[in-house]
């Protein structure tokens, strides 16, 4: 900003210093506090969703539960027999297996490789998805071999009156 | 007159408090700790006011 006064014209390397841009593209030490304060204002607002959808989950309101859905009565289920089911919604397959005298299982069904429909097949005592051989454990329906990586979604099951109701679907575990 | 570039010293290291409090929220958001979530989260906006007044208090001072 020296000498540039009373010198018309002044030298400036460029043909347009007749316009005043008002240094509008100058960062100078006072702008660039002003962008870090911005930016941690921008921080902050950001990291508010991630808050609330925490507070949102510790007060339990993630935890949905679906009205209750009769599979099955306890007398048409043999011990170690499957019988498949539609829970929650009328298109998501899931399958109820009878462990033993009290212990039930349940899952949706849908394989977690390519959503292939998992069988339970009784002779192996494993749950079979057939189309790439990817298995899993009927205890906790985590993969045990083949393609797929994550567990099925386990549906809660309640045993009233002698028959069988799912009651919700259990929240994904990473 | 030269002005301090305090400010900036300062205003640089909240800069980079944010990112690890964003990124350790965002990481308990993932574990499921939500209460670590909420601290992080709190951290995180009371670095805000922190940042304007640390850029009030020395955007004047001189060397």
């Amino acid at each position: 900003m020296s000498n540039k006064n009373n010198k018309i014209p002044f030298s400036e390397d460029n043909y347009t210093h007749n316009i005043n841009r008002l240094n509008e593209r100058k960062l100078d030490r006072r702008g660039f506090m002003k962008t870090l304060a911005g930016a941690a204002g921008v921080f902050a607002i950001s990291s508010i969703p991630w808050g609330a959808v925490a507070a949102k989950e510790l007060m339990g309101l993630g935890e949905k539960e679906y009205p209750h859905k009769k599979i099955a009565d306890v007398d048409e289920l043999p011990i170690g027999d499957a019988v498949e089911f539609k829970f929650p919604g009328a298109h998501d397959d899931a399958i109820l297996i009878r462990l033993s005298e009290n212990k039930y299982v349940a899952y949706q069904n849908a394989c977690t490789h390519l959503r292939c429909p998992v069988y339970w097949v009784k002779d192996q005592g494993e749950m079979i998805c057939p189309c790439h051989h990817g298995k899993f454990d009927v205890e906790t329906g985590s993969p045990t071999a083949g393609p797929p990586r994550r567990p099925l979604p386990e549906i809660e099951i309640k045993v009233k009156d002698s028959a069988i109701y799912a009651v919700k679907v259990k929240r994904y575990e990473a | 007159m030269k002005r301090s570039y305090i400010g900036i010293v300062i205003l640089c290291f909240i800069l980079f408090l944010n990112i690890i409090f964003t990124q350790s929220m965002v990481h308990q958001f993932f574990y499921e700790n939500y209460v670590n979530t909420l601290i992080f989260m709190g951290l995180n906006l009371l670095l805000f006011p922190t940042a304007v007044i640390a850029y009030k208090k020395t955007i004047d001072v001189l060397e």
